[in-house]
């Protein structure tokens, strides 16, 4: 095993300009050169290995953007070192983009009105794909998903689900050593979601393609990643295996239910009947954080039941904030 | 292998500006609309000026100049500073950055696609209307030659000013105003919009010592003269190089510097 990827001690920092409140104060921000520095990432350390699959989580505004930027060259680290395939990404973006493949599940990078082919076409030029390799990629694509209909679809009459599935292909195209999901599966139903997951993992495993994942899907990284890197505020909490992360959050489950009367109150009146789980409430849900290794959930659900009018209930895999949570709360042995 | 890696980008501009047919229709029509509307103001113009040669040009010198000019713009215009603008704003500018090229060659042939097509939507349907309507005023000789070098040449020009005020949007992160402005004085200064003949004198003298009149002024010059002095066309051409040269440098060099800027403090 390589290393691809070799991040030392990096740290970000950007300069903000402090902005004024009101019409007056936007006309003093003009002229104003009072900033300050916001620390976006903090002395982060890492390697990742060739083929590997990293999950690269953390609340929003943790810093995994901006890491992510660093690594792909679009930003220059304020200090600490970054190199990916042995090259410095910010000196040498060219180089280092065609080494890697990038989706952001927001924004596309096909053309919008032309069907799926023509961006492939072109992104077969701007790469320099040979006819051979071109054709190999293609074939490997329709073995693992049933792309003939949509190669020939524009991308403007796509389903999100399909978009997304086509630009993940697009950015295996040109069989990058590293490819960049930046949450992928965002915003797709259950179905979309798991086909995508079988996607990433087949072509994973096909290239050894080394995949770096940021999600707040608890799911993605359940069924994709072995390796779990977790940031927040800019600094790292915990990087290891997703086994011994699983001892946080495995065995824990979010019952949310709703119940009859003023929610608050409820709340209440739940966390008093069930004090060796925490419970949250808010408007519309009341939420216990159950393990299961002390009780299970249907013996909570059943034993609320009998003593309130339960209207609605949902089961939730515990997210990624939560993980977080008790991360802080615990600590990582 | 390089040029065909470039060719693609024009090749699928192409057929982005195909997919919209409704819109090449519009734009025809709005295209000799607008001409109709110059032919007759500036009809209006010489019949209450009594005279026949205005500043040194006749009704269909001027006529030629204005209609050219507009198929002109209408065809090298490019909206690089809209389009710059919209993807700093939206972040899209990322997926640009991260293709193994260089950002200024990337949007540059993202748009030849569209050239192409408007060179024949806009440009050729008028340059032969107008030719019919002036009874052959147009001189087909050599001049066609210079003409097309000319254009050449001021597309990379046009080019440059339109990517070093796209480049300022990346701080000033606001567009509509910066790119009105822009083109107001791009138009005016160029002769685009007022023959520069018409221009007072000592304002005449600073136009030409600017890169602005390199756009239009230069390449419709060479057209519409049909025995110039050889002197007179390396002198022209020699200009639009010289500044084709230093805009180019120029807005390499602001970009980036730019970039750098903002990979440093963030985007």
């Amino acid at each position: 095993m390589s290393k691809v990827i070799e991040i030392k001690n990096v740290t970000k920092e950007f300069k903000v300009l402090n902005r004024r409140e009101g019409l007056k104060g936007s006309l003093k921000d003009l002229f104003s050169r009072d900033y300050k520095i916001v620390r976006a990432v903090n002395d982060i350390s890492m390697d990742i290995e060739q083929g590997e699959i990293v999950g690269y989580l953390g609340p929003n505004g943790a810093g995994k953007s901006t890491t992510i930027k660093m690594m792909t060259g679009v930003l220059e680290p304020t200090s600490g070192e970054i190199l990916v395939n042995g090259n410095s990404p910010y000196k040498n973006r060219s180089r280092n983009a065609q080494e890697i493949g990038v989706v952001f599940g927001q924004r596309s990078q096909l053309w919008w009105a032309l069907p799926l082919v023509e961006s492939f076409k072109l992104l077969k030029d701007i790469y320099q794909i040979s006819d051979k390799q071109y054709d190999d990629i293609m074939k490997l694509y329709s073995s693992l998903v049933d792309i003939e209909p949509l190669l020939h679809k524009p991308v403007r009459q796509m389903s999100l689900g399909q978009r997304t599935l086509s630009d993940i292909l697009a950015a295996f195209l040109h069989d990058p050593k590293i490819v960049f999901l930046d949450e992928p599966t965002i915003g797709l139903d259950v179905a979309m979601k798991a086909k995508i997951r079988t996607l990433i993992h087949a072509l994973n495993k096909e290239r050894n393609t080394t995949v770096i994942l940021t999600t707040h899907d608890m799911g993605d990284v359940d069924a994709l990643c072995r390796r779990i890197v977790i940031i927040d505020k800019g600094k790292m909490l915990y990087d290891n295996d997703i086994e011994h992360l699983k001892g946080f959050f495995g065995s824990y489950r979010t019952l949310k239910i709703r119940l009859d009367g003023d929610m608050k109150k409820n709340g209440e009146t739940v966390q008093k009947e069930l004090p060796q789980f925490s419970v949250d409430s808010d408007d519309e849900w009341i939420s216990v954080l159950v393990d299961e290794e002390k009780e299970k959930v249907i013996d909570v659900l059943a034993g609320l039941q009998k003593k309130h009018n339960i209207r609605d209930m949902k089961l939730e895999e515990i997210s990624t904030e939560e993980v977080i949570k008790k991360i802080y709360e615990e600590g990582v042995e | 292998m390089k040029l065909k890696k470039y060719l693609s980008f024009t090749r699928i501009g192409m057929m982005e500006s195909l997919q919209f047919r409704l819109a090449t229709v519009v734009i025809v029509i709005g295209n000799l609309l607008y001409l109709t509307i110059v032919y007759f103001l500036w009809k209006a113009i010489y019949a209450s000026s009594g005279t026949d040669v205005v500043n040194g040009m006749t009704f269909s010198d001027t006529l030629i100049y204005l209609e050219l000019a507009t198929a002109l713009f209408n065809f090298m215009e490019m909206y690089t500073v809209w389009e710059m603008g919209r993807s700093i704003q939206s972040g899209k500018i990322v997926l640009d950055l991260l293709k193994p090229m260089d950002y200024r060659k990337l949007l540059f042939w993202s748009y030849s696609g569209s050239f192409v097509m408007n060179f024949f939507t806009t440009f050729l349907p008028t340059f032969i209307i107008v030719g019919i309507v002036t009874g052959g005023a147009i001189p087909i000789k050599l001049n066609l030659l210079y003409f097309v070098v000319s254009v050449v040449l001021a597309i990379m020009i046009n080019y440059s000013i339109d990517f070093i005020v796209g480049t300022i949007c990346l701080f000033t992160e606001s567009i509509w105003g910066i790119n009105i402005m822009k083109q107001v004085i791009v138009l005016l200064l160029s002769g685009a919009t007022i023959p520069i003949a018409f221009f007072p004198e000592p304002m005449k003298t600073i136009v030409l010592y600017m890169p602005f009149q390199s756009i239009y002024n230069a390449p419709l010059t060479l057209l519409l003269d049909g025995s110039p002095d050889i002197e007179d066309v390396l002198m022209i051409l020699g200009t639009q190089l010289f500044w084709c040269v230093t805009m180019t440098v120029i807005s390499k060099l602001f970009w980036k510097a730019s970039l750098r800027q903002i990979t440093v403090n963030g985007g």
